[in-house]
């Protein structure tokens, strides 16, 4: 008896799964046909608000996706004999011959299937194979989306091209092929600044940086930026993006101030939340790196955060040894970590903070020292010879690290004394840099709000009324200012 | 290949592997051998070619073209030699075979720039370099090496640097560093001394006791030596009167000015 109820528990069980599966399939189902009504939507009344609420769903409907939903919906859309509907359910592992037969009534009022409705279609079964790690075919899809965007040129696709150029890219990387698409990425990007397709400019701009970095091609990304212009208008994560590509070539290149600021506008336009935990590790690992390249320490606070505290562990003890001054202590973790390192690709430019690890032990001895013996230098910074911390110190004094003056003879350093710095034109410029970051924050947000098309027709309608009836309220002051007039003359 | 410039490869290949080769023949040759490949499109090659025989012997042509312009003295001949090689190095890196000069030239590549110094694209090109190599390969490590202590001023050890030099090209650039470094250490010294002695100036300048040289140096320099003494002076230029930049002061006032009308 009991093993019984036991038995039609379980059954029970598996049927309210079942059940479950099925509802959230329709789910699925009811989401996708939303967004097509969306889609049709957005291409009648050339709104591409519309087109960017669809892309806001691809997360969720991504993780809640199966081949089953997919081929379904394929069928809804595409009339019986669509070409495309054969090959995308062939890439779905669906046999489209047998299916036809139940399903041909649905789409008889379907003649012609929207380009956009059909390219969104194709991301989704390209957003399938990804996950799915089907590769291969997921190249073979990708090829044959992008030859059919490019013989289309509608401004409705720009947002799903962009997409679909993408996964295109992100296809070829993970199978190492990166370098056989750059023309075609080249191409590409060449179209879509000469149609002003924002959307897929930007993308394509940030899939060719990477491309490069990919094969640590810095000299033709750089050409790349200094040819082009990154639209102004592309959102925000393209835009985080080639910010944080910005910041990487300016660092190669020993730019480290505009490296610094690209990186930091990285960090402030990328989302704050868990889904971006890696672009956010990478952009603070090189930015920790600028900084101390500056000579600046980065905050403490950031190696606390809950997102960055393991992977940035390695980039806390560098920063701790550049701090210290030690040159020992860097050279053990740079040997200890150097695998992290070079996998960050941040290995060459942690080589260069060598030099800043002497200069603040330069100026952490000129500091407590106002006279010290040249040899005792060369001890305390592990130094090879003394002649060489002669000129380490003279190249120091020239650099402005620290103020001081060495006796060739007597073989000693002396420190100059400290000059205060309130007496310099020093504050006054570190003011006037916040104020013009200030102003210019003011000025970059007042642009960047949006406005409700033709909302100031209606407040000039409102304006026109109340100076029609000012106008009659002056004419029945006139009026009464007759009136009164006759009245005061009667009087 | 025509049989016409095989023949000229050949021969600049004796020519230029011989004990002492006649450069303005191998000149001579490279000029006929560049024409020669440029008709054939091997000088900048595009897109999927072709035989890898030929692409083999074109960066052979290329190579050993780098080597002489470094001979020759010619920079600016050997920076072309070197983009033009780069196409081969990276974009076909697949097909060829990985050439034993190409180190020894991506080195020797380095170095230029070093002594250029173009810091910014030093670093650039070193980024091309895989990291193992970095650490593995004399001649990367060389100038690798160089811009380390450049850059710390470590300038006894690049001066050290000479005897160590891994082919008898690098000494070229070395030379035209060290002018560089003296300079450096010359803009250092009047820094970091009051006064120097003669006989110290000359040993930290790498004059090796030449004094002639080394007065002549600090006459260029303006340095003011005081023979009696045997010291060098250096005119400290401490100007103790700190001026008001008044007028970027009255431009930074009337920017605040005009943003804060936009804003009110």
């Amino acid at each position: 008896m009991s093993v019984q109820d036991v038995e039609m528990d379980t059954v029970d069980e598996v049927v309210d799964a079942q059940k479950k599966a099925a509802e959230a399939d329709a789910l699925v189902l009811a989401d996708l046909k939303q967004n097509f009504v969306l889609l049709e939507r957005a291409v009648a009344t050339f709104e591409s608000r519309f087109i960017t609420r669809v892309l806001r769903t691809a997360a969720s409907i991504r993780k809640r996706l199966n081949a089953e939903i997919l081929s379904q919906a394929i069928r809804d859309v595409y009339p019986r004999d669509a070409v495309d509907k054969r090959r995308l359910l062939k890439f779905l592992g669906k046999d489209s011959g047998v299916m036809d037969v139940d399903s041909d009534d649905t789409t008889k009022d379907n003649p012609q299937v929207l380009p956009e409705i059909d390219l969104y279609l194709h991301l989704l079964v390209m957003i399938y194979l990804l996950d799915k790690q089907d590769y291969y075919q997921g190249i073979l899809l990708s090829n044959e989306t992008i030859h059919k965007i490019q013989n289309l040129n509608r401004r409705t696709l720009d947002q799903l091209s962009a997409r679909i150029y993408f996964y295109y890219a992100r296809f070829y990387e993970l199978t190492e092929k990166l370098a056989e698409i750059r023309p075609v990425l080249l191409a590409a990007q060449r179209t879509a600044t000469l149609r002003h397709d924002n959307d897929s400019q930007a993308t394509l701009l940030n899939l060719l940086l990477r491309n490069y970095f990919y094969y640590n091609l810095y000299d033709q990304a750089d050409k790349l930026v200094s040819k082009t212009t990154f639209p102004d208008t592309a959102g925000n994560n393209q835009q985080a993006r080639y910010m944080y590509y910005l910041g990487r070539i300016k660092a190669i290149q020993l730019d480290y101030t505009a490296s610094h600021m690209h990186l930091n506008q990285a960090i402030r336009k990328a989302p704050q939340n868990t889904t971006t935990a890696g672009f956010q590790q990478a952009v603070y690992k090189l930015s920790i790196i600028v900084q101390l390249l500056m000579g600046d320490i980065p905050e403490r606070s950031i190696f606390r955060q809950p997102v960055l505290k393991k992977p940035l562990v390695p980039y806390l003890h560098i920063v701790q040894a550049v701090r210290i001054g030690d040159l020992s202590t860097f050279q053990e973790t740079l040997a200890k970590y150097g695998d992290v390192f070079r996998k960050d690709k941040t290995f060459t430019l942690i080589l260069r903070l060598r030099h800043n690890v002497i200069k603040t032990g330069i100026r952490m001895i000129s500091l407590s020292y106002s006279r010290i013996s040249l040899r005792d230098i060369c001890l305390k910074l592990h130094l090879d010879s003394e002649k060489d911390a002669e000129y380490i110190v003279a190249k120091a004094i020239r650099d402005g690290v620290i103020d001081a003056i060495i006796d060739h003879e007597k073989g000693f350093m002396k420190s100059k004394e400290n000059v205060d710095i309130y007496s310099t034109n020093e504050p006054q410029s570190a003011f006037n840099a916040r104020i013009t970051f200030c102003l210019n924050l003011h000025n970059d947000s007042v642009k960047a709000m949006r406005f409700p098309l033709n909302a100031h027709r209606k407040e000039l309608a409102s304006a026109e009324a109340l100076r029609e009836r000012e106008r009659e309220l002056a004419k029945e002051i006139a009026e009464n200012d007759m009136d009164d007039d006759d009245e005061v003359a009667d009087f | 290949m025509s049989s016409n410039s095989t023949i000229l490869y050949n021969n600049l290949k004796k020519e230029f592997n011989s004990q002492n080769p006649d450069l303005k023949k191998c000149g001579d040759y490279l000029a006929k051998l560049k024409i020669a490949l440029s008709k054939m499109q091997l000088l900048l090659p595009e897109g999927d070619v072709k035989n890898t025989e030929e692409l083999l012997i074109a960066r052979d042509i290329l190579e050993i073209g780098a080597y002489w312009s470094v001979r020759v003295k010619d920079i600016p001949s050997f920076e072309r030699y070197i983009a033009q090689l780069n196409t081969y190095y990276t974009d076909y890196s697949s097909l060829l075979q990985p050439s034993q000069a190409m180190y020894p030239l991506t080195g020797l590549n380095l170095l230029r720039l070093l002594s250029q110094n173009r810091i910014a694209e030093f670093h650039t090109a070193l980024e091309n370099i895989e990291p193992e190599q970095l650490l593995e390969s004399v001649y990367i490590k060389h100038p690798v090496h160089l811009e380390q202590y450049l850059m710390e001023g470590s300038y006894n050890k690049v001066w050290n640097s000479r005897n160590e030099v891994p082919a008898p090209e690098y000494l070229f650039f070395i030379d035209i560093l060290m002018g560089t470094i003296r300079s450096e250490i010359a803009s250092c010294s009047e820094k970091a001394y009051s006064y120097l002695p003669l006989a110290d100036a000359a040993t930290l300048l790498f004059f090796n006791n030449n004094t002639n040289e080394l007065l002549n140096f600090a006459s260029e320099r303006g340095w003011s030596v005081s023979q009696a003494e045997m010291k060098i002076y250096f005119t400290t230029k401490d100007d103790d009167h700190v001026e008001i930049p008044s007028d970027s002061i009255i431009k930074q006032a009337l920017h605040y000015a005009r943003e804060l009308e936009q804003i009110v």
